[in-house]
């Protein structure tokens, strides 16, 4: 592989990406690209950029040595690359402060954004309450149902949410309402997107504030290590904390790389969010990549546990990387997922979102008593506070208490 | 030859309508209801499961529809036999391009070629049309281009250069919270785009009725109107009763036909 860089200028990863939007709002996506290209360059964005990730975040994320999950799978040397410390707790921080230092710059005054598992949505509500922007959240009334503790944390910091009952009721149709919103506000609104899904610049755009994760983790692995991991392994939804991880990694061939799908209740049910193992390639939400479609391109309702997952389509850079079989996804089922989730905690005394515990799933399933002596980063991309519930209800645990 | 490119000088009409609400039989009867009124134009739209362009109501036609499992294959063959005893309407098919691409861009257009004039892909902009509009050039059916008032003189100069058929111009957008039609701005905008192509320029989005018809015929020069939403709500208004829906629809035509 020559160096690596994607995508091209106009939004394309191979084949996939590209900006399929309505006129309405394809000159505000050429607006946008433009003023982050403009950004790019601007040494003062990056450092204050920079210095909102140290003072503000707590960058940079430690990378833990998960000394008993490693004797435990009697395999690898595992090491979490340990995200759910950031502020807010999750990595969906890092690209929200990136996107509303842009929308200042260009001088908006509404911010937007959709969530799943609220993680977003926290992090979106958390820089607009810093830098006192007014912040409207789209989401699912199935996601509020599932996610109250997120939902009360948006409240606190002072945004607006705005329940979706069409669809699933998920984070699809929180996206399809979002950008309804911006077709009828584009004058003074910021569509703060969560994920590198959506139209181009969004996929660049994300990809590259969270690349903060993997050019960290890359520095403190080769300080611990003296060489690169053999692996990395991160849960893929929309894949922002994937991208990020991934991305500096690319031109290093010999790292090998595994992205995680949920499974829902298995590929090959209906109630699954791996686009990429089980979907075809086609448009939503205005790129080209994997999604989970019928036989008439209708788009098919995603099934996860996790919110956070529960997504049917994939970011285009994702479906370039596996075409191009630079990386490589499966999927974990729900129950599979559970399970890590409470071994990590027990194991490790650390307990994750129900996101990266899809993550550990594979983890576990793929490495026990294998590949000894080789390192492995996962990427522990959130923290299991807004998931004790869901977990709760999902063990048979009476959390009502 | 093309019917839109003989479309009438003034008034033009362009009926928008679900293809499949509120099911496969009942829609053969609507759109047989606005063919009878020899509108110049129809719009038949292909339901898609994440119309991420269209308001509320259009969306809600598109659920019903899909909820009895129309597929695009019935849809284009329901426009193919209406086709059959209407030569005095344009037919324009309105989609997202998820439907075309799955269905084969090849396959699609072979199947409406000779039915249909025009097609509007809602989320295939000008920067990604161009494989899609290579086809549909060889086969005589117009790319329909969508102007919004987001599109400044320098865009839309190169969105009409070689544009076809008319000028889908989208006017309700950008107004917060409101739908009242702001006509002056609309004449501004429809006359910078008259200066910049010739063939006729649609006003659409949030006309509703016979008097925001007469207003754009008025006030503006604009070359007619497109209806979409106001036809599928009355169907809800008349809490799905689906022969008074049929006889609403034919008296707000006869209406809106100036």
């Amino acid at each position: 592989m020559k160096n690596y860089s994607q995508p091209n200028t106009l939004g394309r990863f191979g084949e996939y990406g590209g900006m399929y939007v309505s006129e309405t709002l394809m000159p505000l996506l050429l607006d946008l690209d433009q003023s982050y290209q403009k950004i790019q360059k601007d040494k003062k964005f990056h450092k204050e950029l920079e210095d909102l990730f140290k003072n503000y975040v707590g960058r940079p994320s430690a990378l833990h040595h998960a000394k008993n999950l490693s004797a435990y799978l009697n395999g690898p040397k595992v090491y979490f690359k340990r995200d759910e410390l950031n502020h807010t707790g999750a990595h969906k921080i890092n690209n929200c402060l990136g996107q509303i230092l842009l929308a200042k710059k260009m001088g908006k005054t509404r911010i937007i954004a959709e969530t799943g598992a609220g993680q977003h949505g926290v992090a979106t509500a958390t820089v607009c309450a810093l830098f006192g922007l007014p912040c409207y959240i789209y989401m699912g009334s199935k996601d509020i149902e599932r996610q109250k503790p997120n939902v009360f944390r948006m409240k606190l910091l002072g945004a607006k949410i705005i329940p979706v009952e069409s669809g699933s009721k998920s984070l699809k149709d929180a996206m399809n309402e979002a950008l309804r919103d911006w077709i009828k506000n584009v004058r003074d609104t910021f569509y703060i997107i969560g994920s590198t899904a959506g139209p181009h610049p969004y996929p660049k755009m994300v990809r590259d504030f969270q690349s903060v994760i993997g050019k960290e983790a890359r520095e403190q692995i080769l300080k611990i290590e003296k060489k690169l991991p053999d692996y990395l392994i991160a849960c893929v939804g929309g894949g922002s904390n994937a991208m990020g991880l991934f991305y500096p990694f690319l031109n290093d061939k010999k790292v090998q790389i595994i992205g995680v799908e949920a499974a829902g209740k298995g590929p090959k049910t209906n109630q699954t969010a791996a686009t990429m193992t089980s979907g075809t390639p086609g448009i939503l939400h205005g790129s080209y990549s994997y999604v989970l479609q019928d036989n008439d391109g209708q788009i098919k309702e995603a099934h996860s546990i996790s919110a956070g997952l529960d997504y049917p389509g994939v970011g285009p850079e994702h479906s370039h990387l596996k075409d191009i079989k630079r990386a490589k996804y499966y999927g974990v089922t729900d129950k599979e997922a559970l399970n890590a989730f409470q071994l990590c905690s027990k194991l490790e005394g650390i307990i994750p979102a129900l996101e990266p515990s899809h993550a550990l799933a594979y983890l576990i399933k793929a490495f026990k008593n294998k590949a000894k002596g080789k390192t492995i980063i996962l990427n522990l991309c959130g923290r299991g506070d807004k998931d004790l519930f869901t977990a709760a209800k999902a063990i048979g645990f009476d959390a009502d208490e | 030859m093309n019917k839109l490119d003989h479309l009438p000088s003034k008034n033009i009409l362009s009926l928008f309508m679900t293809c499949g609400f509120p099911t496969l039989s009942q829609s053969k009867k609507v759109f047989h209801e606005l063919l009878s009124h020899q509108p110049d134009i129809i719009e038949f739209g292909l339901p898609f499961s994440d119309p991420m362009a269209d308001g509320p109501v259009i969306q809600e036609s598109s659920k019903i529809a899909l909820k009895s499992k129309i597929t695009t294959k019935q849809s284009l063959n329901l426009i193919a036999q209406l086709k059959k005893g209407s030569d005095k309407t344009a037919f324009v098919i309105m989609c997202y391009l998820n439907t075309v691409q799955k269905y084969g861009i090849q396959k699609f257009i072979k199947e409406i070629k000779n039915i249909v004039d025009g097609l509007i892909i809602v989320d295939l902009p000008f920067e990604e049309e161009k494989p899609i509009k290579n086809i549909l050039d060889k086969n005589n059916i117009h790319l329909i281009k969508l102007i919004s008032p987001m599109t400044d003189q320098k865009r839309s100069k190169r969105l009409l250069k070689e544009a076809k058929g008319f000028v889908y111009y989208i006017s309700a957008t950008g107004i917060t919270g409101s739908n009242k039609l702001d006509y002056q701005e609309i004449n501004k905008n429809v006359l910078a785009l008259k200066k910049q192509t010739k063939i006729p320029v649609l006003v659409g989005f949030g006309i509703k009725s016979k008097k925001d018809v007469m207003a754009i015929s008025k006030n503006t020069k604009a070359d007619g109107v497109i209806i979409g939403s106001a036809l599928i709500q009355k169907y809800f208004d008349l809490k799905m009763n689906f022969t008074s829906y049929i006889i609403s629809l034919r008296k707000f035509i006869k209406e809106v036909k100036i």
